[in-house]
Parts: C-alpha cells; structure tokens; sequence
C-alpha cells in the first residue's frame, strides 16, 4: 500500500496540480474582471464626478445611429408616401435632437430638411451627389445616407436619406468613464503575480528548511529526522529523507551492536589469557623469595621476562585486531600533545631512573595542538618508549624534545642505542611498530625513523600540514 | 611506613590469584577480608580503608559493584582489577574507581597502589611521616622541622600544594596535574603562578632552596616527592 503511494503521488495533491488551479482561476478571472473592472471604474467614476456626469451632452455611438439609420429606411421602403417619410423623419429629430436630416426623393429633389440646411441644392444631378457625398463624413461631422428600400445600400427609386451629426456627440474609443478601468486590470495582475509569488515563495522556503534539515547531524554524525508538511512532492521528498534517516540509524545501530559482540569477545579472550598469566607470576613472585640455587633464580628471571613478553604481546594481538578491522573507535581531537608527552613521561621516568637512563626532556612552554586522541597517542608514545626501554637501554640515553622537520614542529624522540638493525635479543618489535604505525595512521601522524648504529631518532608530526 | 592495619576489602572471584594476593596482602600486615562474589559487597566495606575489585565477577560485575560502593562509600577509594584491557574498559572503571590496574601486575605494584591511595584517602595515619628533615603530622597538619625543632607555617595555597605532592608521594606530577588539582580550574598555558608558589614554599621547607631536596624538579615535566 505505502509502495504505491509513494511512485504515484495523488494528483489533487501535487504542486503541479495546485498550480494548474492558480492559473485557471487566473484565466477563469479573464470575464469576470473585464466587466467587473468596467463597473467598478463606473461606479467610482460616478462617485467621484457625479456633477461632470450630468453636464455630459447625450452620446451616441456612430455603428448604433447608422444600423438605426438603415433599419429605418428600410421600414419606409414599404411604405415610400413622401409624408410617411417626413413624419418619421420628425420623429427620429425628436428622439436624437443633434442630428441634422433631410431627404432626396425619386425626381431627385430635396425634400424635408430637419433643420434647415444651406449648401443643400433643390434638385440633385449626378454631380451634385458626388459632391456632396465626398464631405458628407469628414472629421467634424458623422454622416450616413441610406437608400430608401429594401436594400438600403442600393438605390431602389424611391430616393434616399441622409444623417449627419457633429462628432462630438459620438463616443470616442476610449471615453473618460474608463479611466479606472485600467487601474482595476492592474490591480488584478498585482493579485496575480502576489499569489504566484507567495505560492512559490513557500516552496522555496520548504526546500531550505529540507536542505537545512539534512545538513544538521545529531550526536552520532546522523542527520535529524525533519517535521513533514503538506504530502506533496516535498512532502513525499521529506518523508524520502526521514526514511533513508531511520535506515541510516538502524545501521548505525547494528553497527555498534556488533562492535560490542566483538569488544566483548575480545575482553573475555584478554580476561582468560591473562588469568592464568597472573596466577603464574604469582607463583613466580613467591618462589623468588624461597632459598634457591642461582641456576634456579637465573631461570625465574628467564621465566618473568617471557610472562612480561607474552603479556605485552597479548595486549599487541587484541589492540592489532580491533585496529587493523577499524573498530578502534578514536576520538580525535584538538588538543596539546606536549601534555600527553609529559604525563607519558612522568609514568616512564621511575623506570629509566632505574635503569640509570639520562633523560633530557626539553618541551616548550608553548602548546603543541595536534589533532589526536588522547588514549590513542598515549598508547603509541608507550610502545615506542617501552621500545626504548627494551632495545636501547644500553645507549643510556633518552631526549624528548620538539624539532623543525619538513617545515612544521615536530616532537622527536631519540637514543643512543644500537639501532633497528641491531640484532634483538627478542622478537615482538614488530607487532608493536605496526601498532603504532596503525594508530598513527588513523590520527593523520607521520612518523619517521632515522636509525643508524649511533642511536634512534624518531620524529612525529601531523602528515596533513606537509602539503 | 607502610600504612599497615588498615581494613581492605578484596573481592575476586579466582581462587588461585585470589589466595595468593590475600596472602601477601596479609603478610604486609593488612587485615583483609576476602569475597569471591559482589553481592554482599556493601555490607563488608563497612568501615573498611579501601577496596580491591575484580571487573569479572560472576553474577553482578565490578563495574556495578563499584558503583554501588561509590554511591553508598563516596569516601572509600576502590582499586580495579581487571584482565580486561581495552580502553574502554579502564575509562569505564576511572569513572568511579580510584585507579586501575591491569593482570598480570607485580605485587610490590599493587601494594605501591595501594599506598597511594591510602595515603590520598587520608585514611588515619597516627605515624608522622618523615621526608628527609621534615617530620610531617598529616592528621594535625603539623609540619616540623627537625634541623631546628620549629613548626613550619605555610599559605593556604602553598599548604594545599605540598598536601597535593605528598598524596602522590613518588609519583612525578605534571604542572597541569598539580595545578588543577590544587586549584580545580583548567591550568592556562605560560601561567607562572604555580612555579611562584613552589619556590615560595620551597623557600620555607629546603635546607638549600637553590638545589632542592624534598620537592624535586624533573626537568621538562614537572615535580616529585619522594619519601
């Protein structure tokens, strides 16, 4: 069901759809604004002018007074009595009082003139009508003739009629009634284009807050779930989004499910390795203090330093495989390492006094910040210290100090032991180099061994700055 | 100067570390009280100086049991055990425990821990501590100097810093670690405050204030006193 509603959305609800309407109602508007502006316009017009209204002269317009015209003598076609035609005449003078009419009869002679005119002749001959048909219409007077018959436009011998009127008694194309008229129209587009605009205005702004709603992650660098609206195409684009959210969490959830099955698995594997370990040492530790022989006390010291291996390389083999599979969760973060440094330091210090070490630690006063994680780095500075401590006790020597390297300051760490190449009296360096190798990795480190029989020198700095 | 008869409370649940690390507890003149399960934990830290906690325990684990006995015992310090060595495990158990020792461990460590602790609990000592001239009388904060049989008077400041030092006797202290610890603020880089104090209360305590011997300077990290 929900499939379905999600590949076809309901039209009635769509953005398209609801556009569609915004533009129908718009065309739909088209007669009903027309008129409706016009009588608006009227109406204010007559509201604001109502004394110019009355002294306005009557208007006529020039296509109804020459239908009227023609239609009338058509009328008299049938009934072509000369005073027929002059009391229709009167009559029509009586209705329209600015127009001036006469007529012509069959003989071509003038007949009643309404009112009287000059330049009319007595008798029409063919010239005369040409003549006076060339000025009847001009741009100061309106004029029409029509033949008295059936067909007014041609002559049906029973003469014809002619209508003249001053223009300014017509009504121009655009009267001073609809002056508002345009305004109203105006008025109308401004509605228009304003509901078009908030229309696409509240899209627009739907679409910000989706964006907004993805950029923003919580906790677990997750984005939020948002707040759907309306169940169109953003609507359904919102609902999109929250889905693939609450899949993004489920799989983040299983994700740390099985780094916990996998943590826990782990730490019960350390938990029974180490056990036995320790009930050994402890054995260790009570035959130290009996009366033996030096060949047996020879062989305690062998066995203590092979649990002390094991142990470590335990500690290597769980902390390389949670590394190695990336379930070590790091923390990195903008901090001083010199404090690290130093603290590290401070937990070393009794053991190379003990081992008669020269220790020349010369950090600046200055933080050093790095991004790192503080377990992690603490980590990689006791591998390489216990390194030290395992292969290069014999240099008698340890500096921690800071150096320009490649431009960037970097913390170095150094010896005067025999070197990497060295013959070990032990395997296990390796696992322990990788380690940190691994490590560094992770927090964007460089580290750089320059070894030669004379000591160890090892630098570490950020490999991010070096571009 | 073992901070003998003291009362721990040791629960672990091997029988073969856990006989032995009684043992030599005992032989150290503890008094020791031995569980191998959590459940009865809270009664027996009664009135006990510290506790010795296994993380594996069988039934409720000693992260629970730890945090039951901080709740209820805020002032009695707990020292983990565990065999467990993941990260996440040790600042799990920081987050209530005193300290955290991994297996296998040393037991000249774990009694070294455990003196440390005691001492930072300030569990009764009636036995003044002696370092190097100075006779220091921690319960009446009487510090006296034998050279010349007078008392020692120190700053507020300068008191809580040599206090601080000797909770962590032989332990190397950073100057962030003292100053946060003294002061409880965030030690702000180039401060010079704390070295100020130091060669004032140094000053007051050394024969010789130019080449100290009580508050030692180990360059390029911070200061120690040794017992």
């Amino acid at each position: 069901m929900r499939k379905t509603n999600w590949n076809k959305p309901k039209f009635r609800n769509s953005l398209l759809s609801r556009y569609m309407l915004i533009i129908a109602i718009a065309f739909l508007f088209i007669p009903v604004v027309v008129p409706t502006g016009l009588l608006l316009s009227l109406g204010v017009n007559y509201l604001l002018f109502p004394e110019k209204k009355l002294e306005q002269p009557q208007l006529y317009n020039s296509v109804d007074l020459e239908e009227m015209w023609h239609n009338e003598a058509r009328e008299l076609a049938h009934q072509p009595q000369p005073e027929t035609i002059d009391a229709k005449l009167k009559e029509i003078k009586a209705k329209y009082p600015e127009v001036s009419l006469f007529w012509v009869d069959g003989e071509e002679r003038t007949r009643l003139q309404l009112p009287k005119q000059a330049n009319l002749p007595a008798n029409w001959s063919t010239e005369d009508a040409i003549s006076y048909m060339k000025t009847a219409s001009n741009n100061n007077t309106f004029g029409v003739v029509a033949f008295i018959s059936e067909k007014t436009d041609e002559p049906g011998g029973e003469g014809f009629m002619v209508l003249r009127i001053s223009r300014e008694y017509l009504r121009r194309g655009s009267s001073p009634d609809a002056s508002f008229y345009g305004f109203f129209m105006f008025c109308m587009l401004v509605i228009f284009i304003l509901l078009s605009y908030l229309f696409f205005r509240n899209i627009r702004k739907r679409l910000l807050n989706l964006e907004s709603g993805m950029t923003r992650t919580n906790k677990n660098g997750l984005p939020v779930r948002i707040a759907q609206g309306r169940a169109d195409e953003i609507g359904r684009l919102e609902q999109a989004f929250n889905h693939m959210v609450d899949k993004l969490e489920l799989g983040k959830q299983r994700e740390q499910e099985e780094e916990k099955l996998r943590k826990n698995l782990i730490n019960n594997l350390s938990h029974d390795l180490r056990t036995p370990l320790t009930v050994l040492s402890g054995h260790i530790y009570t035959l130290e203090k009996e009366p033996l022989s030096s060949e047996a006390h020879e062989s305690l010291r062998l066995m203590k330093t092979k649990m002390n291996d094991l142990d470590h390389l335990i500690d290597h083999l769980l902390s390389y495989n949670l590394l190695s599979s990336g379930r070590y969760a790091m923390s990195l973060k903008q901090q001083d390492v010199l404090r690290i440094v130093r603290v590290s330091a401070a937990a070393w210090y009794p053991i190379w006094e003990k081992s008669e070490l020269e220790v020349d630690i010369e950090l600046p006063e200055e933080p050093l910040i790095w991004e790192v994680d503080e377990q992690a780095f603490r980590r990689v500075l006791d591998n390489l210290f216990q390194n030290l401590h395992r292969y290069a006790s014999s240099g008698k020597y340890v500096g921690i100090s800071t150096v320009l390297r490649n431009g960037q300051l970097a913390l170095l760490i150094a010896d005067h032991g025999p070197g990497f190449d060295a013959p070990t009296p032990s395997k296990g360096a390796g696992l322990g180099l990788t380690i940190v190798d691994l490590m560094m990795k992770q927090m964007k480190l460089m580290l750089e061994i320059d070894s030669s029989s004379e000591g160890t020198k090892i630098y570490i700095y950020p490999a991010s700055r070096i571009s | 100067m073992t901070l003998s008869n003291a009362n721990l409370l040791y629960i672990e649940d091997d029988p073969e570390i856990g006989a032995f690390i009684h043992s030599e507890l005992k032989s150290r003149g503890y008094e020791v009280t031995w569980l191998t399960h959590g459940d009865s934990a809270l009664e027996a830290a009664n009135g006990c100086n510290l506790v010795i906690l296994d993380v594996m325990l069988p039934g409720l684990d000693g992260f629970t049991v730890g945090q039951r006995l901080k709740k209820q015992y805020p002032h009695i310090p707990i020292l983990m055990l565990s065999a467990r060595a993941s990260i996440d495990d040790k600042l799990q158990g920081l987050q209530f425990a005193d300290d955290y020792l991994t297996k296998p461990f040393h037991p000249e460590e774990l009694v070294a821990r455990i003196e440390v602790l005691l001492r930072r609990s300030g569990a009764p000592s009636s036995t003044p501590l002696q370092i190097r001239h100075l006779l220091i009388h921690e319960k009446e904060n009487i510090i006296m100097n034998q050279d010349t049989g007078e008392e020692i008077l120190l700053t507020g400041k300068q008191f809580h810093i040599f206090q601080f030092l000797l909770q962590h006797l032989g332990q190397i202290l950073t100057k962030e670690q003292i100053y946060e610890g003294v002061w409880g603020e965030p030690y702000l880089d180039g401060d010079k405050t704390l070295m100020v104090h130091i060669r004032h209360l140094r000053e007051k305590i050394e024969r010789d204030p130019a080449s100290p011997e009580i508050i030692e300077t180990i360059r390029g990290i911070g200061y120690r006193v040794r017992a």
